[in-house]
Order: structure tokens, then sequence, then C-alpha cells
């Protein structure tokens, strides 16, 4: 009977299946059991943490809790999705239409058996009171992840930077070093400088698993390397306390209100950094909570006076007569001048007759009187007698006088070189930031940037005037107010131009150092007595001339006020100017740097006394 | 011969002798599988069920009453006239197309599809019963038409039997079950004598009407189905997942298998409705080879005792009865092993006495007590 045939035809149809199956590719699939069964989860180390020169921790390590949902858990019944959706609508704020969307759309996809992430951080409470909910709500998890709680407030954001998810481009460029997509990466500051050791090593656990990713048995487990920690030099009282100092200090009832202002203490015989300041700043946990802050975020990301992101310490401005240190030093150690130097400066205008009979007039902010020797010019800080060392005083005029070079051009490239010898025009190599290079002018640099068609031929000539105003730091000369207080330590310390750091030391899980940051310098070509010479006429500036006000009872301290016209002549005739004071003690035997900027202010009168307070805070908690 | 002339009378005198004739060997063959089916259901539910083992609440407990059951309405429909049954296909088969009707309306819907009744805490799934009450009738009816299919209007007729069940079971949807019909059909009317010329016809227009029903009535989960079908790898987590990893599961058994709840596909999880749709895959994978194949003998023992009860029928009836019983267990048993060695696309046909489920094991061990009915008395209506 034909039915006995199709009995048989069917039935060896399917054995014939089964054999090819079970007999012939029964390896094949025995392998991709086994790997459906086995699972290799990685284990996220804990990350270092980061603590100040006296252990002080600056950033803790917390739990991020976010709430995950997986559709194919979900029950199948609408309704009682929604009746979770609305669940979590009221434990979580997410709208119960915007999860519904997100389910379908993963189902949809085929991703149905892939947890989404509710990209919404939960407070401590919402996630015990979510855990305790998931009991009812199938398919809806909480999730922890390691995230960073920077808790030493504003005045460190700048310094530590933030944790944050990589980018696609930081993968591609990570993957090699063994980074997985889901690890939080540094990102800017200390926290991305000293990355690689506060990372520590992942561990990972091989288990074997359901279809549901429940572990049944952990096969083996390798342990988690926690991150070390990265000590840093900076004194966390005293960086709290310079930067709200700067704060407190910005307001001025007779000059312009400053918008941003810095601070630098350094060490001046190591380089390393006390405290680092920048105001106005703003609090780096703002970066892990962008979805409740992005206002407060974009507020800070537009604020184009304040440009609270901006670190004000690596960022460069004209330098003004704090630069007078570096025209000393050249005058000095190329013979043009000795201590001993001396103009007389009877009348506050020198008239110069320049290139083609041109008139300059040389201004000075007061008529300093007969006899003003190096150590008066710098105390008192005089433009003409700075003016005289770099650009000379052509014959002709008032005490003809021999400029830096045998012209003028040659005059700004040697007291260009001093200005490099001395760290400008190029970044410090500070640890962390991203540092502006500030500019040291030169002949061949305005040939350069004024190359263009728009550009007069007059432009790109390199006048008398370029190298006066670039012997007292002003014209197109810029620095930051780290490196005028890295200038100031290789004064105060003899020539050793010191690379700043942030970091101290890198210490690990057990408290053991394992890495110090030994001081790293370049020597600056001028001779000591030379820089001795500079010394005493910054004593001079602080105990009797222009910096006077930056002096505190007790204290021997040596300093050079600065204050750097910039921007457009206003209708009165007057510039908007920088105040600086950059400052050092104790005298005999430097130990401290002390460098205070305002964008908008007079050095004498602005910057000088909040470096004073500076440097008293400083002999009451570190005399040496 | 002529079904007309076959009288009820019993014509050995005396006592009835059914039970001597009674098929020993089928009720082995069925006992056999239903107990590969508890073994199954046992490790396929392992990992789900944590509770007593006395208790109906476990489905190998539940399965093992539905079986006792099963058997005995098998002994009482043995001990009944298969004519009986088949004077009263009409009714049976009116009130199995109003329970699918109803069941459009009422009944219990589970992935997409509305298959069962929930009567008390008992499923009951109308259209394993409909089966049976179609091949009743298709079987009444050709015995009562000069008993063949050789009238090209005596065709139409018995497909237009067929076509309700099947379109109604098409839509709730339920592709497999629907093939089921259309196979038993075929079956009946093949042996019923069709003319070949008539079958080419009806196929034809078969073949014309397919892709509208293709495009209009086939659900979008089965046109999935049965793409997955075709490259199960292209969505590995969607709708191909449970292809795949019944496939792995059935492969990694090899040929003895891993011993029974030791599959890690199936104590994983990894098997969707393990005890159900899927069990051949459980067996795959922790019996292996050998083990299909004694299940693979099982089927053909039950299904060449059931071919030999429609030969020695006593009449048209009881042949035709037999022809459309053994074509609807080979259907729905090769259907369902093909779907789990992905020969066929996902659809939820049971394998018949081995899978979880009361609808189909006592519907089926009722069709068994009707072959035993048929074999019983293939004497009595033996045309003189």
């Amino acid at each position: 009977m034909a039915l006995r045939i199709a009995v048989i035809v069917l039935f060896a149809v399917l054995t014939g299946q089964l054999a090819r199956m079970q007999l012939l590719e029964g390896d094949a699939y025995a392998q991709k059991s086994r790997e459906n069964n086995l699972t290799v989860k990685e284990i996220l180390p804990s990350r270092g943490i980061i603590v100040d020169r006296k252990g002080v921790p600056l950033v803790e390590n917390v739990g991020v809790y976010t709430a995950t949902i997986t559709p194919v858990f979900l029950p199948d019944n609408d309704a009682a999705r929604y009746a979770i959706y609305q669940r979590l609508e009221s434990l979580i704020g997410v709208p119960a239409l915007e999860l519904q969307t997100r389910v379908k759309d993963a189902e949809k996809g085929g991703r149905a058996d892939i947890e989404i992430l509710l990209d919404k951080q939960l407070t401590k409470e919402q996630a015990i009171s979510l855990e305790e909910a998931t009991t009812d709500m199938p398919g809806v998890a909480v999730s922890i992840k390691p995230g960073r709680s920077y808790i030493a407030g504003n005045a460190f954001s700048q310094i530590l930077g933030y944790v944050g998810p990589q980018t696609a481009k930081e993968y591609a460029a990570l993957k090699g070093d063994g980074y997985s997509l889901n690890e939080s990466i540094g990102k800017l500051g200390v926290e991305a400088r000293y990355e690689s050791y506060l990372r520590g090593a992942k561990g990972a656990t091989a288990a074997e698993q359901d279809a549901q990713g429940n572990l049944i048995r952990a096969l083996k487990t390798r342990d988690p390397l926690a991150g070390n920690t990265v000590k840093l030099s900076i004194d966390s009282e005293l960086q709290n306390y310079v930067t709200d100092l700067l704060a407190d200090s910005m307001a001025d009832p007779n000059y312009a209100t400053a918008t941003k202002a810095a601070a630098v203490v350094m060490d001046a015989k190591t380089g390393q950094l006390l405290a680092l300041a920048s105001v106005p700043n703003y609090d780096n946990n703002i970066f892990n909570q962008l979805d409740t802050r992005g206002a407060e975020y974009n507020a800070l990301a537009n604020d184009q006076v304040g440009r609270p992101l901006t670190n004000q310490a690596i960022s460069s401005s004209a330098p003004g007569s704090t630069f007078k240190i570096v025209t000393a030093a050249a005058g000095l150690q190329e013979g043009t001048i000795t201590p001993q130097t001396s103009r007389d400066i009877p009348s506050a205008v020198l008239e110069i007759k320049g290139e083609n009979g041109v008139i300059y007039p040389l201004v000075d902010w007061k008529a300093h009187g007969p006899g003003i020797d190096l150590t008066a010019a710098i105390a008192y800080s005089s433009n003409i007698y700075f003016f005289a060392v770099a650009c000379g005083i052509p014959a002709g005029s008032f005490q003809p006088q021999r400029g830096l070079g045998k012209d003028v051009e040659s005059s700004a490239v040697i007291l260009g070189y001093y200005a490099r010898a001395f760290g400008f025009g190029a970044p410090t190599g500070l640890d962390i930031g991203d540092e502006e290079p500030g500019l040291i002018p030169s002949p061949e640099w305005l040939k350069r940037v004024k190359a263009g068609p728009e550009f007069n031929p007059e432009d790109r000539e390199w006048y008398y005037a370029n190298t006066c105003f670039m012997g007292i730091g002003q014209g197109d000369v810029t620095a930051t107010p780290l490196q005028i207080a890295r200038m100031t330590a290789a004064v105060a310390n003899g020539g050793k131009l010191l690379t700043p750091r942030v970091a101290q030391s890198i210490v690990d899980a057990s408290g053991k150092t394992i890495k110090e940051f030994k001081p790293e310098f370049k020597t600056v070509p001028v001779d000591a007595a030379n820089l001795a010479a500079i010394r005493a006429g910054m004593r001079g500036s602080v105990q009797y001339g222009a910096g006077k006000r930056a002096a505190v009872p007790g204290m021997d301290i040596a300093g050079k006020t600065g204050t750097a016209e910039f921007g457009p002549q206003r209708p009165d005739g007057s510039y908007a100017q920088h105040a600086w004071f950059t400052g050092f003690y104790p005298f005999d035997d430097p130990q401290y740097v002390v460098t205070v900027y305002f964008d908008l202010g007079v050095g004498g009168d602005k910057a000088a006394p909040t470096a004073s307070k500076i440097f008293a805070w400083m002999q009451k908690n570190y005399t040496p | 011969m002529s079904a007309r002339s076959i009288s009820f009378r019993q014509t050995s005198g005396g006592r009835f002798r059914g039970w001597d004739r009674f098929d020993y060997l089928l009720v082995l063959a069925a006992l056999g599988l239903v107990t590969f089916g508890l073994l199954l259901i046992y490790s396929g539910s392992a990992r789900a069920y944590t509770g007593p083992t006395i208790s109906f609440a476990n489905p190998v407990t539940k399965q093992a009453a539905f079986a006792i059951i099963g058997i005995g309405m098998m002994l009482l429909v043995s001990k009944l006239d298969y004519h009986y049954l088949t004077h009263l296909a009409w009714a049976l088969y009116i009130g199995s197309l109003l329970s699918l009707v109803a069941l459009m309306f009422l009944g219990h819907s589970a992935g997409g599809s509305t298959r069962w009744f929930n009567v008390g805490p008992v499923q009951l799934q109308p259209s394993e019963f409909a089966k049976l009450a179609t091949i009743l009738l298709l079987a009444n009816y050709f015995s009562e038409h000069g008993g063949d299919a050789k009238d090209f209007r005596t065709l139409l007729i018995s497909l237009a039997i067929v076509a309700p069940s099947a379109l109604l079971v098409f839509f709730q949807p339920d592709l497999g079950t629907a093939i089921v019909f259309l196979a038993m059909w075929l079956g009946v009317v093949l042996v019923a004598g069709v003319s070949r010329s008539h079958l080419v016809v009806v196929g034809a227009v078969g073949l014309v009407v397919l892709p509208f029903a293709w495009t209009f009535a086939v659900a979008d989960y089965q046109v999935e189905r049965i793409s997955i079908l075709v490259d199960p790898q292209q969505d590995p987590l969607g709708a191909g997942y449970n292809v795949n990893q019944a496939k792995i599961a059935i492969g990694s058994g090899g040929t003895f298998g891993k011993g029974l709840t030791n599959g890690e596909q199936t104590q994983r999880g990894y098997l969707k409705v393990p005890t159900k749709d899927f069990i051949f895959s459980v067996l795959g994978e922790e019996m292996g080879f050998a083990g299909a194949m004694a299940l693979f003998g099982l089927f053909i023992l039950l299904l060449m005792r059931g071919i030999r009860a429609a030969q020695i029928a006593g009449d048209t009836a009881g042949q035709l009865v037999a022809v459309g019983i053994v074509v609807l267990i080979l259907m729905q048993a090769f259907i369902n092993i093909a779907v789990n060695l992905s020969l066929f696309p996902v659809t939820g046909i049971p394998l018949p006495l081995v899978s979880q489920g009361g609808s189909s094991l006592v519907s089926i061990f009722v069709s068994l007590g009707i072959l035993q009915s048929i074999i019983m008395r293939h004497r009595a209506y033996r045309q003189t």
C-alpha cells in the first residue's frame, strides 16, 4: 500500500536530516552549544583616587544607578506592559510613552533580548525603591555602573577633569590597550593625564550561563586590580583659599571689576604647584549629570565673558611689566647694562627721533627723577628705563644708550632669545590641561603673520617701537600666569627653569609610593650675579616700590608688578589693563613663588594686595 | 465492493469476539511513545517546575493523568462500534466547527495565535477534535456516496467538508494544522479512488490561489517564520533564535545524547516550549540519534499497525477512517519533527502522544480506540 511507502519515505527524510546534524555535524553543534553556555564577563576595577599633598581625597568612587528594561522579559499583554511603564514613570520620572516607544523600537529592530539602558541617573533612594518594585515588574532591573564624584568643590574642577564614556574615536585609539567600550575614561585634567595609573586592571570571570544570562556556575575568576592613587602637590586648603580670595577680590571700587582671575603658588625649588587657581570656575560633576543639568552646562559653555570652562592660569595675555625681568636679564647678560647703569627720567614723556625723522613719545607712568639705576627701575617699574635697555635711545635724543643689539631688529631677536630661555612662547610642560603657548614676537614672525595681501607693506615692517614695547611686555607679547610664575621661580632659584607639575607621586593600593615625579628643569643662560641683581630690584619693589602692597610684616618678599594695557584705545585715550603681580619668599633662600593675575585691574593696587594675602597664608601654614 | 450493502448485524453469531483481535502491538507502540513523552516532559520542565511530584501543577503528573484518561477513552471507544461515530459525524463536525468559530471570539491567545479555550484548569484545543470529526465525516460521506471519489462533484463536496475547518485553523493562524487537514483529505480521497485528472485540476487551482492566500491571508509572523527557515542566521536573536537553538540542541546531542536532564540547551532555557512543540529537540539533545531512532521505530510501528487496520477494515467507512487517522498521526509527527530539524517553518503542531498537552493526547487515544474498533470488527463487516 502506498501509505506504507509514504510513512517510510517521510521518516527516511527525517532520519537523513537527523543523521547529518547529529552524526556528521555533531561536533560543530556541540561546540556551538558550549559557546552558548560560556560567558566571560569583565569585572571593572575600582578607579584609583586623587588626593592632595596631605592625603585629603579630592574624588570619590560612587555607584551610578540607572534603570534597564529588557523587552523579552516584559509581559505579553499590552495593558500589563503599560502598567509597568506608568509605574516606572512615577518612580523615576521617565515618561511612560517614551518607554513604550523605546521598547517597541527595540522589538521591531530585533533587539528584544538586549537591555535598554534608560540614561537617567537615579538617586540612591530612587534606586532602592525601584529595586524593591522590580519584583512586580518583570523585565525591569536596576543597573549599577562605577561612577566618580568630585567632592573637593569647584576650585578643583580645572585640575581634576572628569571621567566619562569613551567617544567612538577614543575607543578606536584605546581598544588596543584592552579597553572595552563600556569603560569610562579620564577626560581632561589629572583624570586624563594619569589615566594609566588610575585605571587599574580589569578582572574577568568565566562562567556558565542560561539563556536569560543568569550565571549558573563560575568557572574561573581573575580579580580586578584597583587603580593607583595619584597624589598631587596641590594643597587643597590653599587651593580653596586662593580660589575664594580671587573671587572676592575681583570687584574694584576704583577701577573695572575683573571678569577672570588666576593665581599660581609654586615651589620655587621643584616646580611643584601648591595652588593653580582659575576664576570663574564650575562643578565638574556636571559632565556626568548633563541629563538634568544641561541648561547649566550650556550657560557655562556660552559664557564668553568669564569663560569658566577655560583655565585662566594657562591662558595667555599681555604680561606687562612682569616681563621687565626678562629685559633686565637680557641687558645684564648681554653686557649692554650693569646694575649700576643709571638714567635720569625728569619727565614722564621722552621724545625720541626715530626712523625717517618720526618723533616717538616714550611714555612712563611717572617722572622717576634723576639717577635711576636697575634696582630702582625694577622697584618702581620704570618704562623708559626698560625701553632704553630693550631698544636703546638713539643718538641725538636725551641720554643716548645702546639697545640689546646693533639695531632694533637684532635687539628684538636677542630679547626673544632670553624670553624663550625663560620659558615664554611655548607650553611649560605642565602635566595637565591645554596650555596656551603665549607669544614672543620677532621681525621674522611679523613678516610671516602679515604676509597676506590684505596687509600693507609697512604693516610687515618691524619698527623701533616694536622692540621698545616688547621690552615692557606689551605689544604682541603674551604669557600665561603659569609662565610668569615659572620665570619668577627661575630668577628666585638661581636659574633653574622648572617644569611645573600638579602631581607629586603615585601611590599603590597598599600605600606604597611606586613613582615619584622628580623635578625637571632647564638652566637659564643668565649668570647668578645678574639674577641676584634682578632679585634685589624685586625686593625693592615690595619694600618701597610699585609692589609694596604685596608686603607682609615679618616676611622678606620680593616681587614685580605688571599693569598691561590691552585692547583698543578708549575715547579718553586710556586702555583697559591687566593686573599682575609675581613674587617669591623668603628672599634669602626662596621657597615659594606666588603669581596673581586679574584680567582687569592695576598690578600694584589689585594683584599685589591679593598676593599679599596669599603670602600671609603661606607664612602661617608653610613657614620655611 | 459497495459500502451500501454492509449490514449492521454481527454475522458470526454468538458472543462478541472483538477483544481477541484487539491490536496489542498498536497499544504497545502508543504506550512506548507516551513513556518517551513523560521522560522528556520531566526533563524539559525540570527548569521551570520545582514543585512537588504528585501535583496537578506538575506537567509530568498532569500528562500521566491525561494518558490514563486517554487509555480509558481508547478502551471505551474500542468497545463502541465505529459506525455510531460515523453516523454521528455530521453532529460532531458541526459541533467542532462551532467551537472553532467560538474560539475566534472567546479563545486564549499566545504567540500571535488563538488556539484554545480555558476550561477551569484545563486548556481545551478544539482543533484536535475537529480533525477527528472531519475524518469521520469524510469517511461517512464517501461511504454513503458510492464509496469512491471518482465523481468530480463528490470530490468537490469532500473538499468543501474539509475546507471550513482547514480555513478556520488557517486563520487562527495555524499553518501546520491547516496542512494536516489538507493531507488528511488527500489521503482519504486517494484511497477512495480519486481520478488523477480531477486531482490535477484541484491542485492547479490551488497553485493559482496560493500566491493570493500568501499575500492576503498568511499572517506576518508566518511569513517571517518561513523566511527565517530559509536563513536562520539572518537574525540570530530574533525570530530565527528558536530555530537556531533547536538545531544546536539536536546537533550537539550526537550519537547517544548527553543523557536525560543533562542537556545544556534544554536545562538552561535555550529552547522555547521544550515540553511541547520543541520536545523533539530535547530528545535529540539528551538521547541523541539512538533515542530518535527508537522514537521513529515506535512511530513506524504505530503507523504500520494503523495501515494494517485500514487494510483489513470490514467496510469502506472503516477503511477511510483508518486512513484518515494514519495520515493525521503521520503528518503531525512529520511536521513537528521537521520543524525541529529546520525542514519546515515553525508552526504549533504537537508531536502526537509525546508532546505535553491533554487535548492532543486524549484525541489521539480516541483515534486509536477507533482504529481498534475497526480492527475488532473487521470480520463482522466483511462483505460476503
